[in-house]
């Protein structure tokens, strides 16, 4: 559990000093313009950029504010972690989109799972700046993921892997993959899943990326031919991939809401900015949607809070995720779509679009079509519905009852 | 929330429970009394429990819950009130507000004026949405006009009262009609800048207060409407099956998790400074996102019964008639909105 016992185990600090360290560290080490450096530019800049920025962030001990304590910036009580993400986000500072997977759904997993061994050499790694990816999704397997197909076989002491991943994002920058494979043929599909870490230097992985209606290719395929992976690279037992890919799951819809609504709050001033910018600071109307939107984003927030504490104090439950993943994504959609409507004829030109930044660039177009990110991926919105209708107020499954005519 | 609290909170619930839904007036204010729901959030150092604002929304909740036919809001605020004035009258009035002496206090913005007339301040106009003030001995005004902030003995000569039947039984409102009613000096709670700053903290609790009504109701709402789902049978199937049905839940249950969050969001911002720069705009968030997530439940619940929503027997529409006032109630329902952008706005 992230987090656990954090408050014994590291000295806390008042959060409110913290607040003044992180915001000057932030005032001097923000990389000056980088909006506009990262504005139009080609995957391999920001890369380059993303990597920079990181290690800055690690040295200060500010990439892993909801890591456990025992770990370089990890430790942190729920109210130094908002503080640090609070700051971020005021600071306008970069996103760490490249070391998403690494710092939440990679580390968050094997925290929970891993073995001493692993733990012990993929987590120091991921400090160090290795780019982890998620290979769940397949051609014929995304909201139902259990059926996945990608099939690996014990052979000795590996697995040899055969078949698809998509929509994997950042695969064609990742050091390591995520995978999640079937092992056994058991029903329910669930029980015959197994958890994977791949090198995806590995011999027989291809990756391709897709191109995106923004002009931007984030995500790609992974194409896996006899792909070989060392045993001791599972997490949890064979067949136990399921319970694993949860905690992969939870810690990618809850926990990177944290530093995300903050994001969005701060960026609310952008609309109010627009508004003066289109000369529609008085509009009646407008005002209405903003204060509505206003208390939204609050909410979000708040939700994410809550969902934080509970984890702390290892209260999580099942949908708890659900319920703040759902929250955000909708917010998101009313945000960039007041964003998109305030903008006009203007905001339909197109325009290059900017890395790095929160779901709430200004690029109002950019940001409405990628505001999907948070409806579909992840589990979709739908998927998140079924999960708070079934496990928290105890509706019943769907029947499974269809065979096809 | 404090361990005292949660247990105050549990023993709440079950004792309205116990009670019924919608129970008697006399009989629920009662228990109120004689259970001290009262001290709540009265300090300690008056003889109250200190459990502050979220005390006395942690009962707000509860009483929204289960539909409570008493005027507990309108009566902690003027207990609030006189908490907040001067040590020399205070006791006096706290001990005589908390063992069942009923001062009632408006819960809309009213349009009563008061205003010297040869030299002296006297009242005129009409305080609305007053709840139950055929049962107290004054009512607490606001008057912005004049600022000042004062207790009105209810028998004095020059008000009336006129009761105002609403769809939402389980509310008594009144109009309380003041025609040149002098103001009395001991009984002037707060004058200019400090009655300026009770009357922002009187407002800010009275959003609170909705809004934990109003997610109260609704939580209890929602558990009937999932329950009634799980057991009514259609096509041959609970009609809790339907994913079309499934998925309005869910958003309700989200909708019902975040108004509940910024409303503890809120309150934690807000502690016990009341007159710190955000507290007004935390208090609205709560109280537009709760009252209109409770309306909107309230709807939807209705139509996720059927037809028998639609009957007096059903408690559904006593929700939903309490939902779409509390939306009503508290500062002119259409300024929430424009006021949280200007705060955003202003706050640039
Ligand atoms: C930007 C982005 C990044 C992504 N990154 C990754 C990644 O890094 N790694 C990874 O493994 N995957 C990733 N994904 C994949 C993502 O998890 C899937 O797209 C998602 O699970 C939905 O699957 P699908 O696209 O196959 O849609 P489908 O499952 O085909 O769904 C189509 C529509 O049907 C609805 N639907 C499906 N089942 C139900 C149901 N039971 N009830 C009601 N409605 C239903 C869906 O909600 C959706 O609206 C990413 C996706 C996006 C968009």
């Amino acid at each position: 559990m992230i987090g656990e016992g954090s408050a014994s185990m590291t000295q806390q600090q008042d959060p409110e000093l913290l607040r003044l360290g992180v915001r000057a560290w932030l005032e001097q080490n923000v990389p000056r313009n980088w909006r506009a450096a990262m504005t139009g530019t080609g995957q391999d800049t920001f890369v380059r950029a993303q990597r920079e920025w990181f290690a800055r962030l690690v040295e200060a001990g500010y990439a892993t504010p909801h890591w456990p304590a025992g770990w370089p910036g990890g430790g942190r009580s729920l109210a130094e972690q908002k503080v640090i993400y609070e700051e971020v986000a005021r600071a306008d500072a970069p996103r760490l989109i490249l070391y998403f997977v690494a710092l939440y759904h990679a580390a968050c997993t094997l925290m929970e799972w891993g073995t001493p061994e692993q733990k012990g050499r993929y987590l120091p790694a991921i400090i160090q700046g290795d780019i982890w990816c998620q290979g769940f999704s397949e051609p014929n397997a995304g909201s139902d993921l259990a059926s996945l197909r990608t099939r690996a076989e014990l052979r000795g002491d590996r697995y040899v892997v055969n078949g698809q991943k998509t929509w994997s994002t950042m695969a064609q920058y990742a050091d390591r993959c995520l995978l999640l494979v079937r092992t056994g043929a058991s029903q329910p599909p669930q029980g015959g899943l197994t958890y994977l870490l791949l090198d995806m230097r590995s011999k027989g992985v291809s990756v391709r990326p897709i191109a995106q209606i923004t002009g931007d290719d984030e995500f790609g395929e992974i194409f896996l031919d006899d792909v070989e992976i060392p045993i001791e690279n599972r997490v949890g037992r064979e067949g136990e991939g399921w319970a694993v890919a949860q905690s992969t799951l939870a810690s990618e819809r809850g926990l990177t809401l944290v530093e995300l609504t903050q994001r969005m709050r701060c960026s609310l001033g952008r609309i109010a900015a627009l508004m003066q910018e289109r000369g529609c600071a008085g509009d009646q109307a407008l005002r209405r949607d903003l204060g509505r939107l206003v208390a939204k984003v609050d909410a979000a927030c708040a939700l994410a809070d809550r969902y934080l504490t509970k984890r702390i104090s290892g209260e999580e439950a099942p949908g708890d995720a659900s319920i703040v993943k759902l929250w955000y994504s909708r917010t998101l959609r009313e945000f960039v779509a007041l964003g998109l409507r305030i903008s006009g004829l203007p905001g339909q030109y197109r325009e290059d679009f900017t890395r790095g930044g929160s779901q709430e660039t200004g690029n109002w177009a950019v940001d409405f079509m990628n505001s999907y990110n948070w409806t579909i991926a992840g589990g979709s919105d739908e998927i998140q519905r079924n999960i708070i209708a079934e496990r928290m107020l105890g509706m019943p499954r769907e029947p499974k009852t269809w065979t096809a005519p | 929330m404090s361990e005292t609290l949660h247990q105050l909170r549990e023993s709440a619930r079950h004792v309205l429970a116990e009670l019924g839904l919608a129970a008697a007036e006399p009989s629920t204010w009662d228990l109120v009394t004689e259970l001290g729901w009262l001290l709540v959030a009265v300090p300690e150092e008056l003889g109250g429990l200190g459990q502050g604002l979220s005390g006395a929304c942690a009962f707000h909740t509860e009483l929204g819950r289960g539909l409570a036919s008493v005027p507990y809001a309108s009566a902690t605020l003027a207990i609030d009130a006189v908490c907040r004035i001067g040590a020399g009258r205070r006791a006096d009035w706290v001990q005589r507000l908390t063992a069942g002496e009923y001062v009632c206090t408006p819960l809309s913005d009213s349009t009563q004026i008061a205003r010297v007339a040869a030299g002296k301040l006297t009242l005129r106009g009409v305080a609305s949405a007053v709840p139950s003030a055929d049962k107290a001995s004054h009512i607490l005004v606001c008057s912005s006009a004049a600022d000042c902030v004062a207790l009105v003995p209810l028998d004095r000569a020059g008000v009336q009262l006129t009761y105002r039947p609403t769809w939402d039984s389980t509310r008594r409102l009144f109009d309380v009609h003041f025609t040149d009613v002098a103001l009395d000096e001991p009984l002037m709670l707060a004058r200019e800048t400090d009655a300026q700053a009770l009357c922002r903290a009187l407002s800010i609790q009275r959003d609170l207060a909705l809004a934990a009504d109003s997610v109260g109701g609704a939580g209890a709402l929602l558990e009937r409407t999932v329950d009634y789902l799980q057991t009514r049978r259609q096509f041959a199937r609970p009609l809790a099956l339907f994913q079309a049905l499934k998925h309005r839940c869910a958003d309700l249950k989200t909708q019902l998790a975040a108004a509940e969050a910024l409303l503890i969001g809120s309150l934690d911002r807000i502690g016990d400074s009341l007159d710190a720069p955000g507290a007004e705009a935390a208090a609205k968030a709560a109280k537009y996102l709760a009252c209109s997530m409770y309306a909107s439940l309230a709807e939807e619940a209705l139509q996720l019964h059927g037809g028998i929503g639609m009957t007096v027997e059903h408690p559904c529409h006593l929700f939903l008639k309490r939902a779409l006032l509390n939306q009503q109630l508290g500062r002119r329902p259409d300024c929430y909105e424009p006021d949280l952008a200007d705060a955003l706005l202003g706050g640039l």
